[in-house]
């Protein structure tokens, strides 16, 4: 309702990063320590305060430049260096997801249901690859669009 | 699962065009029939597309349609949006040229709607997969349990019931399909297929997997929980098709018409009295019982998923009949009495 994006790629990233945070990171502790997790800390850290400052100067209808220019720019490495984060991070815990059976059911039980959270996060992992271009090149045709739009109302002041 | 509902079924085959009747006497007409211009413009490019003239006044949309298939046959009717507006709603197969508020030029914006698929296609494809998926497993086919499992049979009474109980559903549900179902639109988008397709035969391996899986749990209260739930299982698919059968008889055939569906002498039909939706209704409880029968979490889940599509469905079908008839019965629910 205040921003214009959109509800579903928005929920979308939210709902990645809390399940990189509580299912992943804080579940398995031995992966607390990796490079990795401070890949994605840093990525998303600089890409959201780049964002919501953006939002904010929007709202209150005094963007610098440079915010912009940053928002959509900066993305393009920021981007891929939190989805490296964010997969190694999961590989990294997938052989102590496996040791521990975390989060997985087994049969036979009474509900006739099973789960292996290990497979799951594999899954996960596979996912990203048609997610992940989709959602960079969406924000690349954003990038075209906006950063050209200002070049022409800067042709005309 | 789901039983969408039987209204008219359209012809799948093109409507001949109806010629004037050559007048009996030999006098000439004194009245000249005034002829319509029909040009069809792209709704997005408004490139002129086709022009007909010397349209019968009286011709209806399917018409128009078969015409412009004449000159654009990649573009068969069952693809093509006619309107008034570039922007407004489709008009009907039904409507009448002369009835539309157009001049005697009248101007008609095309959209092309994509690939698509008859209903029947799609529905006898979606359902035959779980049929024959369910069946894989209750045989134990190889590569899905363990080798020393191959072609091993359950010592479950409950399991045997249930690949009855499934596989009934999947049939009756073809026959109807083929033989009971009158349906309002021909096509629908080819994409469709695939989705629907994942989604019925994802589901059907998914709980097919548990309930024939060497290592299945029979349900805790034993023999009284399956009978119970067969006793709601085969009460709900009598009761769907009675109601499949009511809306078939709602609907003379070869017609669109579109009547309030009102209880008859069947018992099971009485649900119409508090319900829009009775078919829903009923689904969802031969799903519920299979789900008691079985005691497996992906059925609860299945039957979850589809009682949400469904609700979907019966809340939009609930107020298309609000619209359209204004004695609609007020006491009745979309799908659930009282509640929902």
């Amino acid at each position: 309702g205040i921003v214009p994006s959109s509800v579903v790629l928005t929920s979308f990233q939210v709902m990645s990063r809390v399940f990189l945070i509580w299912a992943v990171t804080h579940s398995v502790k031995e992966v607390q320590n990796e490079d990795s997790v401070l890949l994605f800390v840093v990525a998303w850290t600089v890409t959201e305060i780049i964002r919501y400052s953006f939002y904010t100067f929007s709202l209150l209808n005094h963007l610098p430049y440079l915010i912009k220019w940053a928002r959509y720019t900066l993305f393009i490495v920021l981007y891929p260096m939190g989805v490296s984060g964010e997969l190694l991070t999961i590989y990294a815990a997938l052989p102590f997801v496996r040791q521990a059976g975390l989060y997985s059911i087994s049969l036979p039980n009474k509900y006739n249901f099973s789960f292996d959270y290990h497979a799951f996060l594999i899954l996960v992992m596979i996912f990203y690859i048609p997610l992940f271009p989709q959602l960079y090149f969406h924000m690349i045709y954003q990038r075209r669009k906006v950063l050209s739009h200002t070049d022409e109302h800067r042709k005309f002041e | 699962m789901v039983a969408r509902e039987a209204s008219q079924g359209l012809a799948l085959g093109l409507i001949s065009l109806p010629g004037p009747a050559p007048p009996k006497a030999a006098k000439k007409p004194k009245k000249a029939v005034l002829f319509f211009e029909v040009e069809i413009l792209d709704a997005k490019t408004r490139e002129k597309l086709c022009f007909l003239d010397k349209v019968e006044p009286h011709a209806t949309i399917a018409e128009i349609k078969n015409l412009f298939t004449k000159t654009h046959p990649q573009w068969y009717p069952a693809r093509q949006s006619l309107r008034l507006d570039p922007k407004g709603k489709s008009l009907k197969d039904e409507d009448v040229l002369q009835k539309l508020p157009v001049g005697t030029t009248a101007t008609l914006y095309f959209r092309d709607l994509g690939a698509q698929i008859s209903w029947v296609t799609v529905f006898l494809t979606e359902y035959a997969g779980p049929l024959f998926i369910y069946l894989l497993f209750y045989f134990r086919v190889p590569f899905i349990y363990g080798h020393k499992y191959d072609f091993t049979s359950s010592r479950h009474t409950v399991v045997h019931l249930a690949c009855i109980c499934h596989s009934f559903h999947y049939i009756k549900r073809l026959l109807e399909t083929l033989f009971v179902h009158r349906f309002s639109h021909g096509t629908m988008p080819l994409r469709n297929i695939f989705k629907n397709c994942t989604y019925y035969w994802g589901f059907a391996a998914w709980m097919a997997y548990y309930i024939n899986h060497p290592l299945y749990t029979p349900p805790t209260y034993g023999a009284q929980q399956v009978k119970l739930a067969l006793a709601i299982f085969v009460t709900c698919q009598l009761g769907n098709f009675s109601i499949h059968m009511a809306l078939r008889n709602l609907r003379p055939a070869g017609s669109k018409t579109r009547k309030i569906p009102f209880p008859t002498k069947n018992p099971f039909t009485w649900l119409f009295l508090l319900v829009s939706c009775p078919n829903y209704t009923y689904e969802v409880g031969s799903w519920i019982g299979f789900t008691i029968m079985t005691q497996c979490l992906p059925v609860a889940l299945f039957s979850l998923v589809g009682f949400t599509q469904m609700t979907i469905w019966a809340k939009g079908k609930h107020r298309s009949y609000l619209k359209e008839f204004r004695d609609y019965p007020p006491l009745r629910s979309p799908i659930i009495p009282f509640l929902l």
